[in-house]
């Protein structure tokens, strides 16, 4: 804290209010972010937030790579959404080239996808309790999440970044050995259902904190363009798997899940929030049921053999946009290929978090300043796919631009990027 | 007179060095035990000691805008403050060794400095969270030492009517005539409602979740101790263990005074082995009720509804403990 | 209710998967040589399924040098040699994605289920295959 801000206009004490920075480095924060509240007593008056701490240059790194690769990369821009950013990127790259998946894989990739949503939506529900300060609810939801991670482990050799998508294909068989152990994790699951939804839903001291905390009412999930759990908590029957379907969500009926099939009011609280992503968990099981009971015979790659995949990308030309609904929400890659070269020419991320971001102005105001770690967490964020641009002068140091300096400078790369 | 003295002042270190350990045990067993209901292996049980150890040898850092000798004065006299507490409670079964110069309302205070000295301390950091857990701070206290005199009050004052001219608050006095015998059974339960009252009230003295709010680590990020370190830290630390150990033995020497040696017929050294034994058998089954199992089956609650819990429904019992007991004296 | 899970917990055997020893002992390798001579023990290892993209192994006759694995590793785990015409891998660099066991033509790559890589040289003996 600087003298500045501690000097009270003494005049104005009654009116004044104070500034309590959070972040980029605090308990309640899983990754680097800043938010300064501007506090009255415990209420939350204002709020800035200011990213950019976890900026890589991740794309600009795919674009000096080929694009198998590349797609090892991609893998990597967040350890949570491993698979997420891989089945977006594959897809793009596909568009861009026009080569055909094989059923079989795209159930399979589906299966692994699901999977992901599994874990990663029992991680958040460990992480909020964590941040409620109810450490026992987090020890248990993760040692429940350890049989998701194990039956990853089985199906795809390693616990996270799965390397399971490759273009044209996947690169791992389910085989009928692995595929009890599927069904063994999700008899697990399903009867542990209940004692998770009873653990969360039905405690009180849970109820306490997250009722009426956090809000953000349908009109400003709209507005704001929030997606995943974020804008399905508050009423938006938004969906990627519903709305465009893709991969083996075609062959089926999803549905965007919204805290009215648990049969309660639509708030748009945290507590809504607890209830989608739980009702998620239980819906991706079901998906993966599906799919393994469905799943077609035939190959796993149209292209099998390296040599002629990356000739095959080398040649191609054209643009491509994949999408896929990640645990957090839609995420959408955007890749341009040119003929003769191996890399990509153009790589645009866009993850979902940085469309939740503007949702968490509203719900923190009016809230306490103990109800910032639930709602920072209750988006789910995740800063290492989001930050995609940092702004610093020549020496290194961070620099800030207004809005209309950032828009010009936007449009800008968006002309560059697309040639 | 000068071998009384003596006497007294060993004994006193005996009390301080006996209390600190107890309390780190405790602590200790707090955290393993934790660990075990949480399905965690968690830390050895002398963990604790080593802690302390580490944070003794760490450097003391005092914050540029922190204002320096409130900041370092406040974690001695919270270790102080609750070391004192030591001497006026009877450990083991044994009298108090200040027993003669102070009583409950003497407790009542010192109770309240150890806090008072955290949330200046805070203030002092100069630091936003630390100013934060510090308002915090004051309105727990405010919150949860009303039930407490109210629960204070209404043993003392239901003593006197059956000992009018003792001197009521003495906790030694208190101890040797438990009140479970005496009153009838309206009595009774205000008693086990004043009990219940203790027992709410002992985990927000202690700052453990779900009353932790003054600390709150994923909110304010350890709040009034955020700037703490080294030395001071350990102070503060070596005091929150004491404390644990001393609001057992006040529950204890409240509710359960009752020694084995009686029972078994033993006397003499035997009989005050039994008794210490016991002792420290039934301040841990206090601590585990109050503290281990509260602080791991619920979440952290906020300083709003922790104010409206302890100053409706907690008061409420309390009050309700007092009437009862007043009715079973006087209908 | 919660307690019930809480007490159930407080008497079963933790999560946790426990480390191979307790504490940390004075000299591993006479810890390892005493448990080989079955005079000690340690807790057995978490079995790992025996398709786990672990450390790669190599087999040197069989390589060709079509320097194809180099071109598909994302992380320059590989360095060419081109005297004999063969390749040295950095593990300590290494992603685990296992794309250059697929692109091997011949073979000559395979991933193994080793994956206690832990070492504070990243070139020791273990670390680099060649």
């Amino acid at each position: 804290m600087n003298n500045q801000s501690i000097n009270l206009d003494v005049g104005q004490c009654a009116a004044t209010t104070y500034t309590v920075p959070v972040g980029p480095v605090h308990p309640a924060l899983k990754e680097p972010i800043r938010f300064s509240f501007n506090l009255d007593g415990e209420r939350i008056v204002g709020v800035d937030i200011k990213p950019g701490f976890a900026h890589r240059g991740i794309e600009h790194m795919g674009m000096k790579r080929n694009l198998v690769q590349a797609l090892y990369l991609s893998e990597r821009i967040c350890g949570i959404c491993s698979i997420s950013h891989p089945l977006a990127f594959t897809q793009a790259v596909e568009n861009a080239a026009g080569i055909e998946v094989p059923p079989r894989a795209q159930y399979i990739r589906t299966i692994i996808g699901e999977l992901e949503r599994v874990h990663s939506h029992l991680l958040w529900a460990g992480v909020g309790a964590h941040e409620l300060g109810f450490d026992t609810l987090l020890h248990l939801t993760w040692n429940v999440r350890e049989k998701s991670m194990d039956l990853l482990e089985e199906l795809t050799g390693n616990r996270v970044d799965y390397a399971i998508p490759i273009y044209s294909g996947v690169r791992r068989d389910i085989p009928e050995r692995k595929a009890h152990l599927a069904y063994e994790a999700l008899e697990y699951y399903k009867g542990l259902l209940q004692d998770m939804i009873d653990a969360f839903l039905h405690d009180k001291s849970v109820e306490m904190r997250t009722r009426n905390v956090g809000v953000l009412t349908y009109e400003q999930a709209v507005e704001l363009c929030a997606v995943g759990p974020t804008a399905r908590a508050s009423g938006v029957k938004k969906d990627v798997r519903q709305d465009m379907p893709y991969l083996a969500y075609a062959d089926m009926n999803v549905k965007a899940i919204t805290p009215e099939d648990y049969g309660t009011e639509t708030i748009g609280d945290v507590y809504d929030m607890i209830i989608v992503r739980l009702l998620e968990v239980a819906q991706s099981i079901e998906i993966i049921e599906f799919c393994l009971e469905n799943l077609p015979s035939g190959e796993l790659m149209s292209i099998p053999k390296v040599p002629a995949l990356l000739a095959t990308l080398k040649k191609a030309s054209g643009e491509g946009l994949g999408r896929h609904e990640a645990p957090r929400g839609e995420v959408i890659h955007y890749v341009r290929l040119e003929e003769g070269v191996e890399e990509p020419a153009a790589w645009k991320v866009k993850a979902p978090t940085y469309s939740n971001l503007m949702a968490w102005v509203p719900m923190f105001l009016g809230d306490e300043i103990a109800d910032v770690p639930i709602i920072a967490a209750s988006i789910d964020p995740c800063m290492c796919c989001m930050d995609r641009v940092h702004l610093a002068d020549a020496s290194g140091i961070a620099s800030e631009r207004t809005k209309e300096e950032l828009v010009k400078l936007s449009r800008e790369k968006t002309r560059r990027i697309c040639g | 007179m000068s071998g009384t003295l003596l006497n007294a002042v060993w004994q006193g270190i005996v009390i301080l060095v006996g209390g600190t350990l107890l309390g780190m045990i405790y602590k200790g067993l707090d955290r393993k035990l934790a660990a075990q209901m949480q399905g965690r292996i968690g830390p050895p049980i002398r963990q604790p000691f080593f802690d302390v150890i580490k944070l003794m040898v760490k450097e003391n850092v005092v914050p540029d805008h922190a204002v320096g000798w409130l900041y370092n004065l406040m974690p001695l006299l919270s270790l102080a403050s609750v070391a004192t507490l030591l001497f006026y409670l009877p450990l083991g079964g044994f009298q108090p060794l200040l027993g003669g110069f102070g009583d409950l309302i003497l407790i009542l205070y010192l109770l309240a400095v150890p806090s008072i000295a955290m949330v200046l301390g805070g203030f002092a950091a100069g630091s936003p969270l630390a100013t934060v857990g510090a308002q915090r701070e004051m309105v727990m206290m405010m919150a949860y030492e009303f039930p407490l005199a109210i629960t204070f009050l209404s043993l003392g004052w239901t003593l006197s009517t059956f000992m009018p001219g003792a001197h009521v608050f003495s906790l030694s006095v208190l101890a040797a005539n438990p009140l479970w015998g005496m009153v009838g059974p309206l009595g009774v339960i205000g008693l086990i409602l004043l009990f219940a009252a203790l027992m709410i009230v002992t985990p927000a003295e202690l700052a453990k979740i779900p009353f932790d709010i003054p600390e709150a680590e994923t909110e304010i990020a350890g709040g009034i101790l955020a700037e703490y370190s080294g030395r001071n830290m350990a102070m503060f630390y070596l005091a929150d263990a004491i404390k644990m150990v001393v609001m057992g033995s006040l529950t204890v020497a409240l509710f359960f005074p009752y020694g084995l040696s009686g029972l078994v017929g033993l006397s003499g050294a035997w009989g005050s082995v039994i008794d210490v034994a016991f002792y420290l058998v039934k301040v841990f089954v206090v601590i585990f009720f109050a503290v281990i199992v509260v602080r791991v089956a619920f979440a952290r609650i906020k300083i709003g509804q922790a104010a409206r819990l302890f100053w409706l429904p907690i008061t409420g019992i309390s009050l309700l403990g007092m009437l009862l007991l007043t009715l079973d004296r006087f209908v | 209710m919660i307690f019930g899970t809480l007490i159930k917990q407080l008497f079963s055997k933790p999560a946790t998967n426990p480390f191979p020893a307790r504490y940390m002992p004075k000299s591993v390798t006479a810890l390892l040589g005493k448990v080989a001579a079955g005079q000690a023990q340690i807790h057995p290892p978490v079995p790992a399924p025996d398709d786990l993209r672990g450390k790669i192994a190599y087999d040197r006759e069989k390589c060709i040098g079509c320097q194809l694995c180099i071109r598909v590793c994302p992380a320059n785990v590989i360095e060419f040699l081109p005297e004999d015409k063969k390749i040295r891998m950095y593990v300590a660099r290494c992603t685990f994605c296992a794309a250059c066991v697929d692109a091997c033509p011949v073979d000559a790559l395979k991933t193994t289920p080793d994956f206690l890589l832990a070492d504070t040289d990243r070139f020791s003996e273990n670390l680099v295959v060649e």
